[in-house]
């Protein structure tokens, strides 16, 4: 027990000295709360849109005025040259190009059938699936409007009703999230490249000399970390309520307990690249695309694990951030309970237990 | 000069590769981000899973709940539970959204009366709960229209140009080539130099007979192959593995590349003169990367962020280069299509490289 205190002491003092990484590792969730909670917005609207109108009656500038009227298409800076839309598709001066052929009005007032031009530019498929879908409510809307209202129809109304996040405030489900990734990243990275200094250096064999075990010089090396982080995980909350308003309806104590969890885990996957890798480039770029690049991507954070191929879905079991996304969504906005998250809590001591186990093999065999 | 040049070059090529974990991360890094980016970016609200309580158990009410399938936009199950566990369904996240049709929704359908369907959605996900909602007034009014026998009178026809098939794959693959460039060169290039530094070897390097110029030129040149190689191993394997259609001038994307790669280099550079440690530059490297990937519509588009925010991404070069990528890759955008992006950009590389340049000169 002391010597492990020992080796925390040396590494707390080593954190300590390079005041320009500690002031870093401090400032950086800030400024990646600010960024991320801001920058991420899967809603998507302005959607730059033209329309060519070749009907001009009182109908078609109707319908062009509902589009921009709309949050969801907003007006392109230049005009669009009639005879070649495509071209400004082509340098993304607009993304859609709406066509009102001559007739419209006619069509609308005598029933006949009539079809509208949309020219998309698909590059982006979220947002092509977005203009597709924005322009059939709109059109559907305007349409609607229009019926005889003495005609009475059976119709189905939906009256929605939202649960945890009435105002559906995008920022309320990726900050939370965020907690874990930025933990993540910090505990990952800073371990990662402990170790593989150590080797870098040359001071790994006195270390190594030195009566202890192991386990007990990993273990003193993550020490420090978990401190750090836990501030950092601190740091972010309290952005998240201050900045962006996100409510906190579960238990803090649940939350602690879980993060703990969570950091430890982290930090045993950085101390077992680092005790795979030789020198700290390395270590870095490994950490980057074996642990952050997966977190953020199959955790859950952004996209959908239920959207991916079942390979990668699979794949995402592994990744910890997986479980501590759900933990933190669970228990921030929803109020979920220890008896709804206790399964995902044991997965992550689970790998934990595998982390250490193997990172603990390599270095001793290392030894010998 | 020549000949330091090249020694210089091979020193540092020797360094890089000698390692075989740094050989493997070389080709692991594109692959690893050609499949997470390719297959996982994909924002499109699908499959939301649909709890139904039905309280009709009619023909008419099966009947609606199976137009909700209609588009792959709704996973409808039939739940038995009561409508009191219907929360924790959500707050266990198997449940997304529920459906509760009332006891009385045939009976008033068929006397041509409106009836009320409710819908509860998990708002955490606030961009599904909204787009699932919008999903569902769609499909109802389409289901009423059925009811009634009314057929709309005016249709869209569109015409999707450029990925018509929406494949995400296509859509990421040029973001990928510009996003490695960006944390390949920026990263490598920093710790390279700090590492010179934090050996106490810059010291040695400087005492040689070489220009402090050339020394600069040989340290970065490597990096700059590199990042050109591995965009092209990433062309290569998206035009291969994910068959993504080319349609532009692969001349022009090279040169505008080799003109980004300046600017990333320069970054790289900046971030050496301003660190000690190979950690501290790892951090700023990192920390940069992502700044840049975010602002630059590599995952959302810039449209969607705040006004404040969309002024700060015009001082991120990759958004120039990310444009200028998917417009000569996806739509065959031409140097005149693109000027904006290609004179921005331009500008962007030669004040920071040659102010990094000059700063590191200056040490």
């Amino acid at each position: 027990m002391r010597r492990l205190r020992f080796i925390a002491q040396k590494e707390f003092y080593h954190v300590l000295r390079d005041a320009r990484s500690l002031t870093i590792v401090l400032a950086m969730p800030m400024i990646m709360t600010f960024l991320y909670g801001y920058a991420i917005n899967l809603d998507t609207e302005n959607i730059v849109i033209s329309v060519i109108d070749y009907d001009k009656t009182s109908e078609s500038r109707n319908l062009a005025d509902r589009l921009y009227n709309s949050t969801y298409f907003s007006m392109p800076k230049t005009k669009v040259d009639n005879l070649d839309p495509e071209c400004a598709l082509r340098s993304g001066r607009t993304q859609a190009v709406l066509i009102i052929k001559p007739g419209f009005a006619k069509a609308l007032h005598t029933g006949e059938p009539f079809s509208l031009g949309l020219i998309i530019d698909g590059s982006d498929n979220n947002v092509s699936a977005a203009i597709q879908n924005y322009a059939s409510i709109l059109l559907q809307r305007f349409l609607t409007e229009r019926l005889d209202p003495h005609v009475r129809l059976p119709v189905v109304k939906i009256s929605p009703q939202v649960l945890y996040n009435p105002d559906l405030q995008s920022s309320h489900f990726f900050v939370p999230a965020l907690v874990a990734i930025i933990l993540l990243m910090v505990s990952a990275l800073l371990t990662s490249v402990t170790i593989s200094r150590e080797k870098e250096t040359g001071t790994i064999e006195q270390l190594l000399t030195a009566p202890v075990k192991p386990i007990e010089i990993l273990l003193g090396k993550i020490l420090p970390y978990v401190v750090i982080a836990l501030i950092d995980g601190i740091i972010v909350l309290i952005f998240a309520k201050i900045v962006f308003g996100v409510p906190f309806v579960g238990s803090h104590l649940l939350l602690l307990g879980f993060g703990l969890i969570y950091i430890s885990t982290s930090l045993s996957i950085g101390i077992l690249i680092s005790s795979l890798v030789k020198t700290q480039q390395v270590a870095m770029m490994f950490t980057a695309i074996t642990t952050l690049l997966p977190s953020v991507m199959l955790s859950g954070f952004i996209f959908a694990i239920k959207n991916m191929p079942v390979a990668l879905q699979l794949l995402s079991y592994i990744i910890p951030a997986r479980y501590f996304v759900t933990i933190i969504r669970g228990i921030m906005l929803k109020g979920a309970g220890l008896h709804v998250l206790a399964g995902q809590g044991l997965i992550l001591l689970l790998l934990m237990t595998i982390a250490v186990f193997i990172a603990s093999r390599k270095f001793s065999t290392k030894v010998g | 000069m020549w000949r330091a040049f090249v020694g210089l070059v091979k020193k540092e090529f020797i360094q890089i590769l000698r390692d075989p974990n740094m050989l493997r991360l070389i080709f692991m890094m594109p692959l690893i981000q050609l499949i997470l980016f390719g297959y996982v970016v994909n924002t499109e609200v699908k499959r939301i899973a649909l709890d139904v309580y039905d309280f009709d158990r009619s023909y008419l009410s099966r009947e609606f709940v199976n137009s909700m399938r209609a588009g792959n936009y709704f996973v409808p199950s039939r739940s038995e539970v009561s409508l009191r566990d219907l929360e924790e369904r959500f707050k266990d996240g198997s449940g997304e959204m529920a459906l509760v049709i009332p006891q009385d929704f045939s009976e008033k359908l068929v006397k041509g009366d409106q009836v009320t369907v409710g819908l509860v959605a998990d708002g955490s996900n606030s961009n599904s709960a909204l787009v699932g909602q919008g999903y569902a007034a769609q499909i109802a009014q389409k289901f009423s229209r059925q009811q009634a026998n009314l057929s709309p009178p005016v249709e869209i026809r569109q015409q999707v140009l450029y990925n018509p098939e929406a494949e995400s794959v296509y859509f990421m693959v040029p973001g990928i080539v510009a996003a490695l460039l960006t944390m390949l060169s920026v990263m490598l290039t920093s710790m390279a130099i700090v590492r010179e530094r934090e050996r106490g070897t810059l010291e040695q390097l400087l005492v040689t007979p070489i220009s402090t110029i050339t020394l600069l030129v040989g340290k970065i040149t490597p990096f700059a192959i590199l990042g050109l190689f591995e965009m092209v191993f990433v062309l290569m394997v998206g035009v291969l593995w994910f068959g993504i259609p080319f349609v532009g001038s692969p001349v022009l994307l090279f040169a505008l590349s080799a003109v980004y790669l300046l600017a990333a280099l320069g970054i790289g550079m900046f971030f050496s003169t301003v660190t000690t440690t190979q950690q501290q530059a790892m951090f700023f490297a990192w920390f940069f990367s992502i700044f840049a990937l975010l602002t630059s519509g590599f995952f959302t588009p810039i449209a969607n962020m705040p006004q404040w925010l969309q002024y700060i991404t015009y001082l991120n070069p990759m958004r120039y280069f990310l444009s200028i990528v998917r417009g000569i890759m996806m739509k065959g955008a031409g140097f005149f299509d693109l000027l904006p992006d290609i004179t921005a950009q331009t500008v962007f590389a030669i004040v920071i490289f040659s102010f990094s340049a000059l700063r590191f000169t200056k040490r």
